[in-house]
């Protein structure tokens, strides 16, 4: 069986060289193939919009050293009344898709925010809310039965996991291009504030497919901590591999339900310094890409996590299902300490718990390198998500679905912006020292509905409601920056082969056997060799080529 | 007394059919005259009327999606056209190439063995609870209690599986009940939900404790046809507890309980779904993967739709053999299986 696999792999190779950078298909085989593309960004400045930033005279508080944004401890005092008039003329409602994580906000029948931004508006949006931990299942149904909403948002980490992408944006979604390449943008001003290099990921097919909503931080991962919990046993915030695991024998107590961690798997897989560019390649010294199964980092990573489940130092809900509500567990009971999770989590947590547990104090561990030398950080540079108009809908009714964007992606400082923020005066926000505070009203309506179909020049803040965080987070970020991977592929946008992207998820549950302890540590080249023929050796033939053609 | 008695004997006789030999039919039935069309279009058109809509349902959600399946058969991309339509007309034919595919991917085989390792499992050790819980059932006198318990265990078939798996979490997982418990009296605990090995226990006893109670549904309804004369004959006669359960009830209950039972074998593939990829991690793809699993990471996830319905196809065929087998076998043995033979 194996080498009857093994020939068919190299039929679909010899295909995928064949159709180099070409159609996806190759026409004459008799077996699917889907041999991934690449594309360089940096040859279609012509698409890409003139950026011009809006004046709206206020000032960060704290400076971000590229690529991390600026931010702001205090909210403006006077705010700028950006768009005059409506955006929307048609009155006909707007479709459109955006993920949540936790509770469905309430349609907008029911929700005085959507109705008063709605009213602002003229066209009313009539939002679908997905769960964001299975949108990409949903996107993937919606995408395949060629049904989506006006306004469609993507987020970026989804796309690598919807096959045929490039494929999708084509058929089903309109080409932006002709509405805002260079000058032409400025008919719609904030969206000519976006910084550059997130226009250029909306790029597909050579053509500008989507707007973005430009990343705020440049990092994926970060372990957070109960700072609060450590204070009360004595404990430090660790700095060392050693020290951390130390600290999580200490936290870990099954009898009073404590445990140290979550899966913290990118976490330690960070400490090690696996490559993550592209979610895991890097180039050897001689050139040749190398992905991150095949590095001795990553086998160290292996072993210091599979002990780290072996010695129990796992919450055991989290081990036994995945129905376990990991951010409960960690903000609101206390039996996990160490939380890995996106920077985006930090805010919004706090702010939710703070109230029940005043003396909630969550801060994210600083970076560290386990094997010496300067740590490393993965980088994530991509927009946040894009937002895509449907195709067929008619040049005018795509005008207005843009200044409906537009209006949307109002920045910090706008009146817009605080009514899509903080939503209205008395109602879902009350004025405190440092600006607008939220009601309760204002958590169970306000769900980052109009943001997922918008972008902005991204900033940090201000949150008057957990006035430290943004301190605390450009310390952290700029201290982080420094250590930030370089990714060679940078700017090329990839397409991974349908045989790697078909085995990426079957790799990582072999490498979870490995961690929880189901087979040896030293089954790892086995399941090294079986991803290379599973696709691993085409996405390495791929990569190697884009960067051929780019001249890097 | 006389009465009963002889009730008693033509009872089982209808509900003992002796050996293979075809039963004999009612003389005439088979060679009824037809009425004309018209005749019958005008007599039953009422009943005609009312069947429509359940016709359309099942015409536009079940019998058309199966023209979907070409796409076993093609490279099918969902992109190409202008429509969806155009997608299938357009993709291009390969044939029996995604089944190639199938045929030689170990995970496939892997998946396929897995679900009919638990199916086997269960068939042994699920199948029988139910109707071993509704004989007890019936046997309570006293109907408040019974539909007491009936209640009692039907409920839990209504909640979903993240509830019946974060229950179980609660009770027997490692933060959970038994374990607390467990390391309150100094032992350690044992681990429950996340062994590879137990894996099958658990999904069974998982199953057998959201399902057993509507198991018996159909169990106490037939139950309930059983004439209580035979019983009262049988214990005039001298028979036990457990000869009447062994001559009387379990034959009564035996054409539903072969009913079920091609039925199930026909749904051999399919084991569940949520209840796997809620614990996969827990215990791993290697005890975890059954086919619909298999289908949906290697197909849904992956958008690889021709693979996924080829998979689903296969599973389809298997299906019906076993069904079809397991209703030739019924035959055999002289019980009436799914349909009545002709």
């Amino acid at each position: 069986m194996t080498t009857s696999r093994r020939s068919l792999l190299g039929l679909i190779g010899m295909g995928a060289a064949a159709v180099a950078g070409g159609p996806l298909l190759a026409g004459c085989s008799e077996k699917p193939t889907g041999s991934g593309s690449a594309e360089n960004l940096d040859s279609f400045a012509g698409v890409l919009p003139t950026r011009r930033e809006l004046s709206l005279g206020i000032t960060p508080d704290i400076r971000g050293s590229t690529p991390v944004p600026d931010g702001y401890t205090t909210y403006p005092g006077t705010l700028v009344d950006a768009i005059t008039g409506k955006p929307g003329t048609s009155g006909q409602v707007v479709t459109a898709m955006t993920p949540v994580w936790g509770p469905a906000p309430p349609g907008y029948q029911q929700s005085a925010y959507l109705q008063a931004v709605n009213a602002e508006l003229g066209t009313p949006i009539n939002f679908t809310i997905q769960d964001g931990n299975t949108y990409a299942d949903k996107l993937n149904a919606m995408l395949g039965a060629r049904d989506v909403p006006e306004l469609l948002c993507v987020p970026g980490w989804e796309v690598g996991k919807i096959p045929r992408f490039a494929e999708a944006v084509k058929a089903l979604f309109e080409d932006l291009t002709d509405h805002l390449k260079g000058d032409v943008v400025n008919t719609y001003p904030m969206l000519a504030g976006f910084p550059t290099a997130a226009w250029r990921h909306s790029i597909w097919n050579e053509r500008l497919a989507a707007v973005p909503n430009p990343s705020e931080g440049p990092f994926p991962w970060a372990l957070f901590t109960r700072k609060d919990l450590l204070d009360e046993r004595g404990l430090a915030i660790p700095k060392t591999l050693d020290e951390l695991l130390t600290a999580a024998r200490q936290v870990t107590d099954p009898a009073r339900k404590v445990w140290a961690f979550d899966d913290v798997f990118a976490m330690i897989q960070i400490y090690h310094k696996v490559p993550g560019a592209k979610l895991g390649w890097r180039l050897k010294s001689d050139g040749t890409p190398e992905f991150k199964y095949e590095t001795p980092e990553y086998r160290q990573a292996l072993e210091v996590m599979a002990r780290i489940y072996q010695d129990g130092l796992v919450h055991p809900d989290i081990v036994a299902s995945k129905g376990a509500d990991a951010n409960l567990l960690f903000a609101r009971a206390g039996s996990v300490v160490f939380k890995q999770a996106g920077v985006g989590f930090w805010q919004g947590v706090q702010a939710e718990h703070q109230k029940v547990n005043p003396r909630l104090d969550i801060q994210p561990v600083p970076v560290f390198s386990a094997i010496g030398g300067d740590p490393l950080m993965w980088v994530a540079t991509e927009p946040i998500s894009y937002t895509f108009v449907r195709k067929g809908v008619g040049k005018e009714r795509v005008e207005e679905l843009l200044r409906i964007i537009n209006w949307c992606s109002a920045p910090l400082g706008t009146q817009e912006a605080q009514l899509r923020d903080y939503g209205l005066a008395g109602k879902h926000h009350t004025r405190g020292p440092n600006g607008p505070v939220k009601t309760d009203l204002a958590f169970k309506e306000i769900a980052n509905q109009y943001f997922f179909v918008s972008g902005r020049n991204p900033t940090i803040g201000p949150f008057p409601d957990t006035p430290r965080y943004v301190p605390d987070l450009l310390a952290f970020s700029n201290e982080t920056v420094k250590y930030l991977e370089k990714d060679p592929w940078d700017g090329l946008k990839l397409e991974m082969p349908d045989r790697f992207k078909a085995f990426a998820v079957p790799a990582e549950e072999k490498f979870t056997d490995l961690l929880r302890g189901r087979r040896p540590l030293s089954d790892a080249d086995a399941i090294v060799r079986e991803w290379k023929s599973n696709g691993g050796e085409e996405a390495r033939a791929l990569l190697a080529r884009a960067l051929d053609e780019a001249g890097r | 007394m006389t009465t009963s008695g002889v009730t008693a004997v033509a009872g089982a006789d209808r509900t003992r059919p002796r050996g293979p030999r075809r039963p004999a039919r009612p003389a005439g039935t088979g060679r009824r005259r037809r009425l004309p069309l018209r005749v019958r279009l005008r007599r039953d058109w009422q009943l005609l009327v009312m069947a429509v809509p359940g016709f359309v349902i099942l015409l536009v959600f079940s019998y058309l999606p199966i023209a979907g399946n070409v796409i076993a058969f093609q490279d099918y991309n969902p992109y190409v056209g202008d429509d969806p339509l155009e997608a299938f007309l357009r993709s291009e034919w390969i044939g029996f190439g995604q089944f190639q595919l199938l045929v030689e991917d170990p995970a496939f085989w892997h998946a396929f063995a897995n679900t009919l390792t638990i199916t086997a499992f269960q068939l042994v050790f699920f199948f029988p609870l139910p109707i071993v819980l509704a004989i007890m059932l019936h046997n309570l006198l006293s109907s408040r209690l019974r539909g007491f318990i009936q209640t009692v265990v039907y409920l839990p078939h209504f909640f979903s599986w993240v509830l019946v798996i974060t229950f179980f979490v609660q009770m027997l997982g490692g933060a959970g009940l038994l374990a607390q418990t467990m390391r309150d009296a100094g032992l350690q605990p044992w681990n429950i939900m996340s062994n590879p090995d137990t894996f099958i226990l658990l999904v069974t006893a998982e199953a057998v404790w959201k399902d057993v109670g509507w198991g018996t549904i159909v169990f106490l309804a037939a139950l309930s046809t059983i004439d209580t004369n035979l019983y009262e004959a049988a214990a005039t006669d001298g028979a036990g507890r457990w000869r009447r359960l062994w001559h009387i009830t379990l034959p009564g209950l035996r054409p539903v309980i072969v009913l079920l039972l091609i039925l199930r074998l026909g749904d051999a593939l399919s084991v569940g779904f949520e209840q796997f990829i809620l614990q996969r991690d827990a215990v791993g793809r290697e005890a975890a993967e059954v086919l619909d699993t298999f289908v949906y990471h290697f197909s849904i996830a992956t958008g690889n739709y021709g693979y996924g319905a080829a998979a689903g196809l296969v599973k389809a065929a298997i299906g019906l053999c076993l069904i079809l087998a397991a209703n030739k076998v019924a035959h055999k043995l002289g019980e009436r299986g799914i349909y009545s033979r002709p």
